[in-house]
């Protein structure tokens, strides 16, 4: 039915495929049909708090492009779908989710590449932008006809959302009282497009609409949502109120969000279209992290000269946010954990940035949206360069330079660690063919195939080259080009609609470049194709001579353009020269061959000439030259000073001058660097000009606490030939304690930040020092603890929440190893003296926070770190119990994340999974998102190294949970991939049974044939056999060990009760190949019981996994956390006899019994008749096929009910549509 | 034993009895002479010998009846308002005891009267001295003399105390800091005590004892909102913002619980945010649709 509609909106498809002439070919042959929808209509009557279910309508009013409009396609998730009519006519609909599982008959595929292909495919299949959906609406016929006159047809959709686990989160605090009384809330999240998830849409960035809204809640609660609230009503029994939303500026699906709540409202005091929500109780808070906004607001308008887009603003502070900002038209939905009060010093910077970035996106973003996903980049830049605006003017200069540096480190970092981040993705007309990333596990072809960190480095880069572009184009130019995206795009959103002019209002690529080459007439060609077009960044070395007899600076610049991520500049570069006579910039010319670049010295070289040296700021200052070259006019050289590359510069230079540069440069960037470079020269002259810094109160706090670090490490490694006291302590005394007592520090004030940073950062610094036994010097840790029992803040207007967080972290950075003494087990009486100290300050900093709970509970925080450290080091036995208990549901969210970290290390450290019993963790996406990416850090074990916890069943739960596990949550899919990957690489993981690898060797036919895991389940008996033993004569066995463990895991969670004789199972190793016996005892047997068993044991992993979305279940199982589970599953010590046979019983004993039922294959009537065997008889076997099929078989029943129930049909294979 | 050295002289001859206190040497020589008298009565009355228990019974009762004698008289002269007993005093007393006072002076004259020597001279039991602090004050002039001196000024007047108060910066911090350690450490293992514990060592849980962690159904109230202490300290050190804050806290919730015949009073309030500054002059220029009344439903539909 796609072959229709040869013209639809080509406009749009054009700006989409500009580059791509090829791709607008296919299009044209490619038919597909995209009606537009011009007004939405979303109802939602029922808000159920106590069921967490939602109930409503949504009419959309189509205007259909093409003569004899017959299928719509629309975008819905998890919503239960009850009628579905057509200008008032009932329509028959088919519900389609391919990415609810991925890959089917995923038994024998679980290799990552198949995944991430079969996962981009099901992703491609509902793709909006590709006028695909998971809703397919059949036109009733007697409609068709008037598709001649182009007449309007409004689709009308009820639908029901039952305890929903991705676009809304229910938060409904276990109290007493009324769900208002509770705080009660509900909002939207999502990670991109996920309007889909709560309401049936088109849920795509470039479907603009006009929306009406209606929100019917408890008259408690108020409903917050996109556009003006143009009334609220009582309902007739006026225990609810309806709020009447209305968004006259066409919006995209994408951009609407909702959250209802008891909030407190407050109305902005300059600016009463702005209000903001929070939470009953924190009104106060919300006034003061508030005060501030207006003057975001201002900036932004005056730097874009242009009014905010919107009539209204509201910001929502929600519990258990997804993010901690994310942006929808004319509103903001935050983590209530950024308000904050006058007392905190350290999260009003950050909150304020967040703030900041909401703005910014409200008017790139949700205002402008985007053509296209290959168009992001535009948007993300624009609105990362304009907040990076604001954060010059707000926290100054130095704080935007040293920014940009961090922003460029870190995608750096990245880029060469993974592979290059390619901003504009261009897609040729084949299918996967020409994958222009085949360094990354994932494809970025869609925002929801794609990992978190891989999107949190494209936001980076994508600020980074708008700022390289306003460096070609200047900013004036760049404000301009703005200015006019905004402008057109607010004229067009006036316009009633028109086929074409709210195109306008999306921005793509191309656009983009246009109006820039319009607006300041320069070609800025080269820098997108470098930056934007092509993936990864530079790597230069630079190393230099001086000429003495030429006065010539002979400068030698090399690149690295062949490992992952780097690739090749040619181009102009900025060297900057600090002579004796001044500072000079050269502009040099990266070529093809040229290496060398002779840059003529101005000054001669002197040295006893009293004259003050000209800085780059026009600057003198007196210098004590005496540690210079004496040849050398040079005092420093930087290369890219102005970081105008996206580059990674490792420059040689002397030492002196790497100290000159720290003391005499005035750029922090250059401070930044030179402090890095200085770590390798551990001299009495570095450790002087650091000290120096440190003293000096005009420089950047930053830098004196990168300062701080810095000397630490060296006074380390001058260990031997440091003289006084330790490095910083009479300097803190200085600065920090009483004159007349300089053994304790003065009460605090923090009156001046700078100091404030200072103070709390020196302490962390020190307790890095360690002496000749490689322990932290008592001098150190007694003025640390001092600095803990003299601290008194009765007098301070600030918290020091932050600063005694640190001296925690400063007392954990002092631990050492313990005294090893073999396999003694840890006791209150061999502990150490000062570790005693530690222990004593730590546990009462951890009991106080109990009775006075500090500021988002910092110190508690630190606490379970140090305790972590503790045990890390041998002080205390390891033992995650306490982690546990902390990571519970119900305690602050930074308390469970610090909590969760500590258990993911101790799963690593020991090398054993921890039986986690973190079981009522309540699934906070955000939570089980960190614990993802906790353990994709930290991960227990990799490709690479052998791990106990590398099994079977390991295998199986991550592969479920990518597969089906995380159908509602794109991130947490990635997130599972992501740890997938680190466990176990792009292959088949190595611990799993042979039989597949056979297939697992043609990897690339895979591809090719659509399900090759079909075979063997089709052919189960003999065929399966011959696969194994074929691959294992080719000598491609997998280690022997991986198969005991396989043998292990899948034996261990039935045969740990009793480990029956009858399962031995005996191989022969006869010239590597394998033959296998089962050996069967008296009372066994096999054919019959096994399968019931195995069915008990699929059982007991999907209550494991499903029990998150079984109705009535209160404590909710985190699928994240089986992963933790799992070696509850392995059997403490079942005999190694047993075990340790290299075998693979599995199939081939399934391959006998199977033939028993294999004559009922292919329909279901085996799965009855092993239903009522089921009773009669408990054996312990494993069946592997057998569970699958049964599982998926009851998934499927499950899935095809909940999805659509009334159409009563259901479809599940992906390729459904031809 | 206070001043055993002054005693010791008295005591020798007794029979080295040094180990007993001033005050009962001084009654045990008493009582000798009472029994010195009782034996000699004995004898005059023509006992030749008298077992001990038996002298002993009659010199208790003796003791007894003289002890009466001078408590009833004692008695006597207080209710008189007199402090010293005189002869009269004693004459009732005996009276009062049925004794025929008549008799006494011939009894006393009798021929076969033995003579006894007095008791040895034994110091009289040192009366512990009273604190005496400061200089007691003498009756005023309306006050006849014989009446009792007055207290020590401290037990009504005050205690004048002259140490000097300790202002060494270093001792004050030290000493405060060590309190607040002190009633941490007390508090908390007080806690742990009366409560669920959680430990770090596995051989012995009293060690270090960590309050259990115990999660709590709104955990964002108690890890954002600063504690009461904090807030004090806030009040203490900064008064402007503490009208900010008494300001807040009356404003919350107004339009939380709007029960629908509140809200005409609802949208008459001003809204939380407003500068106190602008809050007179704007207030009823602020057109939020958010403190808008709720509207009535239509009556029509309904029917």
């Amino acid at each position: 039915w796609d072959l229709l509609g040869l013209e639809i909106d080509m406009n749009r498809k054009k700006d989409k495929g500009f580059e791509t002439p090829l791709f607008l070919n296919v299009l044209t042959c490619y038919v597909m049909f995209i009606p537009h929808t011009t007004h939405q209509v979303v109802c939602i009557n029922n808000i159920n708090f106590q069921r967490k279910s939602v109930i409503g309508f949504v009419e959309l009013t189509i205007f259909p492009t093409v003569v004899n409009l017959n299928r719509i396609k629309l975008n819905s998730k998890q919503c239960r779908i009850y009628r579905v009519r057509v200008n008032d006519l009932e329509a028959p609909f088919i519900y389609n989710d391919p990415t609810l599982e991925v890959c089917h008959h995923e038994s024998k595929q679980r290799n990552l590449n198949y995944f991430s292909s079969a996962y981009t495919a099901a992703v491609s299949a509902v793709d909006p932008d590709a006028g695909h959906g998971e809703l397919v609406i059949k036109v009733p016929s007697e409609l068709w006809k008037q598709g001649d006159e182009m007449n309007v047809l409004k689709v009308y959709i009820e639908f029901s959302l039952d305890q929903p686990k991705g676009g809304l989160h229910f938060v409904v605090p276990d109290v007493e009282g009324s769900m208002a009384e509770r705080g009660a809330h509900v909002f939207s999240f999502g990670y991109q497009n996920s309007t889909r998830f709560w309401f049936p849409c088109v849920d795509s960035y470039s479907e603009l609409c006009t929306w009406k809204l209606e929100f019917t809640v408890d008259a408690s609660m108020v409903a917050v949502s996109c556009g003006d609230l143009v009334e609220t009503v009582y309902t007739h029994d006026m225990r609810k109120k309806t709020f009447h939303y209305v968004l006259p500026i066409p919006t995209a699906a994408s951009n609407i969000s909702l959250s209802v709540g008891p909030f407190e409202i407050l109305v902005e005091p300059y600016m009463h279209e702005v209000t903001h929500f929070c939470l009953p109780q924190l009104l106060p808070l919300l006034k003061h992290s508030m005060s501030y906004l207006h003057e975001i607001f201002e900036f932004y308008e005056e730097i874009l000269t242009c009014r905010y887009p919107y009539s209204c603003f509201k910001t929502v502070f929600v519990d258990e946010a997804y993010v901690q900002v994310s942006s929808y038209a004319s509103m903001s939905i935050f983590s209530t954990n950024l308000l904050h009060s006058a007392m905190i010093i350290d999260q009003t910077p950050l909150t304020r940035q967040c703030l900041a970035q909401a703005l910014a996106q409200q008017f790139f973003g949700c205002f402008i949206s985007r053509m296209s996903w290959a168009d992001e980049w535009v948007l993300k830049g624009i609105s990362g360069y304009i907040y990076g605006l604001y954060l010059k003017k707000t926290f100054g200069v130095n704080q935007y330079r040293h920014w940009i540096k961090e922003e460029l480190d870190k995608m750096v970092e990245y880029e060469l660690k993974m592979g290059g981040v390619l901003l504009h993705p261009t897609f040729g007309g084949g299918k996967d063919k020409d994958n222009p990333t085949p360094h990354l596990h994932f494809s970025i072809k869609h925002p929801h195939t794609l990992s978190w960190k891989y999107y949190k480095m494209f936001q980076c880069k994508a600020h980074l080259v708008m700022r390289l572009i306003e460096n070609r184009i200047s900013m004036e130019f760049m404000l301009q080009v703005f200015n006019k995206l905004l402008s057109l795009a607010s004229t067009a959103s006036s316009q009633k609609y028109q086929s074409h002019m709210w195109s306008q209002m999306l921005v793509s690529t191309h656009s983009f470049l246009k109006s820039i080459s319009n607006v300041s007439g320069k070609d800025i060609g080269p820098l997108i194709k470098q930056w934007v077009d092509q993936s990864a960044v530079v790597k230069f070395f630079g190393s230099f001579a001086f000429n003495r007899k030429r006065n010539v600076l002979e400068l030698e610049i090399r690149q690295d353009y062949t490992s992952s991520g780097t690739q090749k500049y040619v181009g102009p570069i900025k060297v900057t020269v600090q002579e004796l006579d001044g500072s000079f910039n050269h502009t040099l010319q990266i070529e093809e061959n040229s290496l060398k670049h002779d840059i003529p010295c101005h000054s001669k070289s002197r040295r006893n000439k009293k004259k003050k040296i000209p800085l780059m700021n026009g600057e003198e200052v007196d210098m004590d030259l005496s540690a210079m070259d004496a040849d050398s006019p040079l005092l420093w050289i930087r290369i890219d000073p102005d970081m105008s590359i996206l580059r990674k510069v490792e420059f040689e230079q002397a030492d002196f001058m790497w100290q000159y540069q720290l003391r005499y440069e005035r750029d922090v960037v250059a401070q930044e660097e030179s402090i890095l470079a200085l770590e390798k020269f551990p001299t009495p002259a570095s450790r002087l000009a650091l000290t120096d810094i440190l003293e000096q109160d005009q420089c950047f706090y930053k830098v004196r606490q990168g300062a701080c670090f810095c000397l630490a490490k060296i006074a380390n490694s001058m260990m031997s030939t440091w003289t006084g006291p330790p490095a910083m302590k009479s300097l803190f005394t200085r600065m920090f304690c009483c004159k007349s007592c300089p053994n304790i520090v003065k009460t605090n004030t923090f009156i001046s930040f700078q100091s404030y940073f200072l103070q709390k950062t020196m302490p962390v610094a020190m307790a890095q020092l360690r002496d000749i036994q490689n322990l932290c010097p008592k001098d150190v840790l007694n003025f640390i603890l001092d600095l803990i029992k003299y601290n008194d803040n009765r007098k301070n207007k600030f918290s020091d929440n932050y600063y005694r967080a640190e001296l925690i972290d400063a007392l954990t950075n002092s631990l050492t190893p313990a005294i090893s003494i073999s396999n003694e087990v840890r006791t209150v009486d061999n502990l150490n003296g000062d570790v005693r100290l530690i222990l004593e300050e730590i546990t009462r900093s951890l009991n106080m926070e109990k009775l006075l709970p500090s500021y988002r509970n910092t110190i508690t925080v630190s606490c379970l770190r140090a305790i972590r450290m503790l045990q890390k080091n041998g002080h205390i036995p390891s033992d995650p119990s306490l982690f546990k208990s902390y990571a519970e549901y119900g305690h602050f969210v930074d308390v469970r994340v610090a909590a969760l970290e500590a258990v993911v290390d101790y799963t690593r450290g020991m090398h054993r999974t921890s039986p986690s019993e973190v079981s009522r963790t309540h699934p906070i996406p955000y939570v089980v998102h960190k614990i993802l990416s906790m353990l994709g850090k930290n991960p227990p074990f990799t490709k690479a190294a052998e791990s106990p916890l590398c099994n079977e069943a390991l295998v199986d739960q991550l592969w479920k949970l990518m597969n089906s596990g995380t159908s509602h949550d794109w991130r947490l899919r990635c997130d599972a991939v992501n740890l997938y990957y680190t466990l176990f690489g792009l292959t088949r993981p190595s611990c799993l049974p042979l039989p597949e690898l056979g297939l697992v060797l043609n990897l690339k036919e895979k591809k090719a044939v659509l399900n090759p895991t079909i075979k063997p389940e089709q052919g189960p008996d003999t065929t399966e056999m011959t696969v194994s033993s074929v691959s294992m004569s080719s000598g491609v066995a997998p280690p022997p060990q991986g198969l005991k463990r396989k043998l292990d895991s899948v034996v261990g969670p039935l045969g740990s009760s009793s480990p029956e004789p009858g399962q031995v199972l005996q191989e022969e190793d006869t010239s590597k190949k394998f033959k296998i016996r089962v050996r069967i005892s008296s009372e066994d047997e096999i054919d019959m019981e096994s399968p019931h068993d195995s069915q008990a044991f699929i059982h007991h992993h999907l209550n494991i996994l499903e029990r998150p979305s079984t109705p009535g279940q209160h404590p909710v199982k985190h699928p994240a956390l089986i992963i933790l589970l799992s070696d509850n599953l392995e059997p403490p010590a079942v005999d190694q006899a047993v075990l340790s046979l290299p075998v693979t019983p599995l199939p081939s004993s399934f391959g006998k019994e199977s033939t028993s039922s294999s004559k009922h294959s292919g329909d279901h009537h085996h799965h009855h008749h092993h239903h009522e065997h089921k009773k009669k008889k408990k054996k312990k076997h494993k069946h592997k096929h057998k569970h699958k099929h049964e599982s998926k078989d009851k998934e499927r029943d499950s899935h095809a009910f909940s999805n659509s129930p009334a159409s009563g049909r259901s479809a599940r294979s992906p390729s459904m549509s031809d | 034993m206070a001043d055993p050295a002054v005693m010791a002289g008295g005591f020798t001859f007794r029979g080295g009895k040094a180990t007993s206190s001033p005050a009962e040497n001084y009654q045990l020589a008493r009582r000798r002479t009472l029994q010195v008298v009782v034996s000699s009565l004995l004898t005059e009355c023509g006992f030749e010998s008298a077992e001990k228990a038996a002298v002993e019974s009659l010199t208790e009762m003796i003791q007894r009846y003289i002890s009466e004698v001078g408590r009833c008289a004692k008695a006597y002269c207080e209710h008189t308002a007199r402090i010293t007993p005189t002869l009269s005093d004693t004459v009732v007393t005996l009276i009062e005891m049925g004794f025929n006072v008549n008799t006494l002076p011939v009894y006393a004259k009798r021929s076969q009267r033995m003579v006894i020597t007095a008791p040895p001279v034994t110091n009289a039991p040192v009366i512990p001295k009273a604190l005496i602090a400061g200089q007691k004050r003498t009756h005023p002039s309306h006050i006849p003399s014989h009446f009792p001196e007055f207290p020590d000024p401290h037990t009504y007047i005050k205690t004048p105390t002259f140490r000097e108060p300790v202002s060494d910066y270093q001792v004050v911090r030290e000493k405060a800091a060590s309190q607040r350690r002190d009633v941490e450490r007390a508090l908390t293992r007080f806690m742990a005590k009366t409560g669920e514990t959680q430990s770090l060592f596995k051989d012995d849980i009293t060690a270090f004892p960590l309050i259990a962690a115990r999660p709590s159904s709104i955990p964002y109230l108690s890890a954002l909102l600063p504690s009461e202490l904090e807030l004090q300290t806030l009040e203490e050190t900064d008064s402007s913002e503490q009208d900010d804050q008494t300001d807040s806290e009356n404003t919350p919730g107004n339009n939380l619980n709007d029960d629908p015949g509140a809200d005409k009073e609802n949208s008459m309030l001003p809204p939380g945010g407003v500068v106190p500054s602008v809050k007179a002059s704007e207030e009823n220029m602020i057109d939020n649709p958010y403190l808008r009344p709720v509207k009535k439903p239509k009556v029509r539909r309904k029917k």
